[in-house]
């Protein structure tokens, strides 16, 4: 029989194999980004970026808390400008497909940064409408209510021409079904699920407060990996369109449970602090090594097949 | 559980020196092995956090040398003994010990050297010290190097008049050392590494950029070219991994990742 191959079809983008670098880890600089595509990610993600530019909170912003990471970075990043510069730079030194990461303060700022970034043709357009870190500074994520949601991934559709959109979700506000149609509906390609779990909070017992200086924080890792194949799990039933599965994969096993629970693609974030940039490099031999021990010669025979009558 | 850098720990400052007014030496209990030339992120908490190389680990305590120059670094000068600190790390990778190593130091960059020359001590390695400062109060410990490193000041008050480059030009002009460690401002390293080529002489210089995590995942700290993390494959790197870093000597990037004056 042929060689396995993990060559995955991501809304007519092609990627070596599934895996996804998420948005927020090593995605600052086009050099880091092609340091991941080339360490083995079939797809590497921009930290998401606004029309201006974000020196994010103060720190601690990272920590681990034993099970996983939290964070509360602040939406930090260089603005649209500067971040549309390092993905042209990217582009001319690698040809591992890039998405591009956004947010915006309201609906017509999330429509003026897809508007630049479409300019730098990425790949793939994300929009970030669930961090629960910013809440205090920009409200309320807008996926927490459906019409807005549907409004932002209309304008950013709009504004993204040609390349295909994501809309990235947590499952912070319940209702991950409705959400996930409204974003379809409003003509999204594909989503991304999960963003960061919570918010939590971490307390230092010795000096008796938070220890992430925007007080709360999205979790991540280990410790959501069974919460994210549920949400995936969960979309692949309620929408038809890809979803990039992201959440506390460390390993082939953990790659396996999203595609069976519907993913097309997988994303990883978090893995990266315990296992290195080399974590995509060994996802990808253990998925093609579940392949070839199970005589199969694409993950398309196992997409969804957690989905049992 | 493993070893867990990335947890915030706190502890009470054991001790606090004080060298010239906005430099001192604060002291932690170590709770793990480290390196010269890994650091450490320090978190006054409610203030703020930042990375802070090891300048002595003795004692069973970890000795950190800080220069005041912005408001995060003016208010860990303030610290107290028996104030509360969190410390998470080490992280990073350090200098690799050899012998006949030349350490070449620039104002605050003497920290991490001076960790790094004990640990050859102890080894029984030879070394030489050439530590560099804009003047006399600028040395952490000056004592202690009195007699055993050859010290350069810009305005004469302590040493020789003049850069610590030139005081290695003359080292090396005199005689060759197996490896050259050092550790200070960029421009000084650039000097440092153009001298350590042209004599072909392997070098380990420790670099710094503006950081959030320290442990490889924010992609803050990433220099151009083959993206090195200087948190995770340095701060310490080698002349041969330099060869796949772009970005030496541009104007640092701020926190929000944008190159400033770019
Ligand atoms: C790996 C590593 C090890 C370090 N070790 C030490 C140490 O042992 N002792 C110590 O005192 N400090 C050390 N630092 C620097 C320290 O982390 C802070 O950057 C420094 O204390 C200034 O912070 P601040 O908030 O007080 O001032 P800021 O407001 O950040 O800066 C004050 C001034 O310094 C300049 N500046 C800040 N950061 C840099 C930089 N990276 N390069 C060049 N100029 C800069 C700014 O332009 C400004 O003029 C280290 C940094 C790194 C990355
Ligand atoms: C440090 C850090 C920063 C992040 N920044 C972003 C971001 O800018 N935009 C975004 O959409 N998600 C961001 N995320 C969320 C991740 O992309 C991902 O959805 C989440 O961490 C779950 O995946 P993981 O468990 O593999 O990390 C961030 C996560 C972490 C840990
Ligand atoms: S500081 Fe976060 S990757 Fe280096």
């Amino acid at each position: 029989m042929p060689h396995p191959t993990l060559v995955t079809d991501l809304c007519g983008v092609r990627l070596e194999n599934p895996l996804v670098l998420a948005s927020g880890i090593l995605g600052v600089t086009a050099s880091s980004l092609l340091r991941v595509a080339n360490s083995g990610a079939g797809a590497v993600t921009t930290k998401s970026f606004s029309v201006d530019e974000r020196p994010g909170h103060k720190g601690p912003t990272i920590l681990s808390f034993g099970a996983g990471l939290i964070n509360a970075v602040g939406l930090s990043n260089p603005g649209v400008d500067a971040a549309v510069a390092e993905i042209r730079a990217y582009k001319a030194i690698s040809r591992t497909p890039i998405v591009a990461s956004i947010f915006g303060r309201t609906v017509d700022e999330f429509g003026a940064v897809a508007e630049r970034a479409a300019a730098a043709h990425p790949d793939l357009i994300e929009v970030n409408v669930s961090c629960p870190n910013v809440a205090a500074e920009l409200g309320t994520p807008f996926e927490a209510d459906p019409a807005t949601l549907a409004a932002v991934t209309r304008k950013v559709k709009a504004a993204a021409r040609s390349v295909p959109v994501s809309v990235k979700l947590s499952t912070n506000f319940g209702f991950l079904a409705r959400a996930a149609q409204a974003a379809a509906d409003a003509g999204a390609d594909l989503l991304t699920a999960i963003n960061t779990v919570g918010p939590g909070i971490v307390i230092d017992t010795n000096v008796r407060r938070p220890v992430l200086a925007n007080v709360t924080g999205g979790v991540s890792g280990r410790a959501i990996l069974p919460i994210a194949v549920r949400a995936v799990f969960e979309i692949s039933r309620a929408v038809r369109i890809p979803i990039i599965g992201t959440g506390g994969v460390a390993s082939a096993e953990d790659a396996l449970q999203m595609l069976m629970a519907g993913a097309t693609a997988v994303g990883i974030g978090s893995a990266v602090y315990d296992h290195g940039v080399e974590v995509f490099a060994a996802v990808g031999r253990g998925l093609t090594a579940y392949l070839e021990r199970e005589g199969l010669d694409r993950l398309d025979s196992i997409r969804g097949a957690a989905h049992v009558a | 559980m493993s070893r867990d850098p990335a947890l915030m720990r706190t502890f009470r400052v054991a001790k606090v020196t004080t060298h010239a007014p906005g430099l001192v030496s604060l002291y932690v209990e170590q709770t793990y092995p480290i390196t010269p030339g890994q650091f450490v992120n320090l978190w006054i908490p409610g203030v703020d956090e930042r990375p802070f190389s090891v300048s002595d680990v003795k004692d069973g305590l970890v000795e950190i040398s800080v220069k005041a120059l912005g408001p995060f670094s003016r208010r860990l000068v303030e610290v107290r003994r028996h104030d509360w600190l969190g410390v998470r790390g080490p992280f990073g990778t350090g200098f690799t010990a050899a012998e006949h190593g030349l350490l070449v130091g620039g104002g605050i960059g003497v920290a991490p050297l001076r960790f790094l020359d004990r640990v050859l001590a102890a080894q029984g390695l030879s070394r030489r010290l050439l530590f560099g400062v804009k003047s006399a109060a600028e040395l952490i410990f000056p004592a202690a190097y009195a007699g055993t490193a050859e010290l350069w000041s810009d305005d004469g008050s302590l040493g020789e008049r003049g850069l610590v480059t030139q005081g290695l030009e003359r080292a090396l002009a005199a005689a060759a050392p197996r490896v050259i460690y050092a550790a200070g401002p960029e421009p000084m390293l650039l000097a440092v590494l153009r001298l350590a080529r042209a004599h072909q002489i392997p070098a380990q210089l420790s670099f710094e950029r503006a950081m959030k995590c320290g442990f490889g995942i924010c992609g803050q700290c990433c220099m151009d070219g083959a993206g090195l993390r200087v948190c995770v494959e340095g701060p310490v790197l080698t002349d041969l991994q330099l060869h796949q870093v772009t970005d030496l000597g541009l104007p640092r990037r701020g926190p929000s990742g944008r190159r400033l004056g770019a």
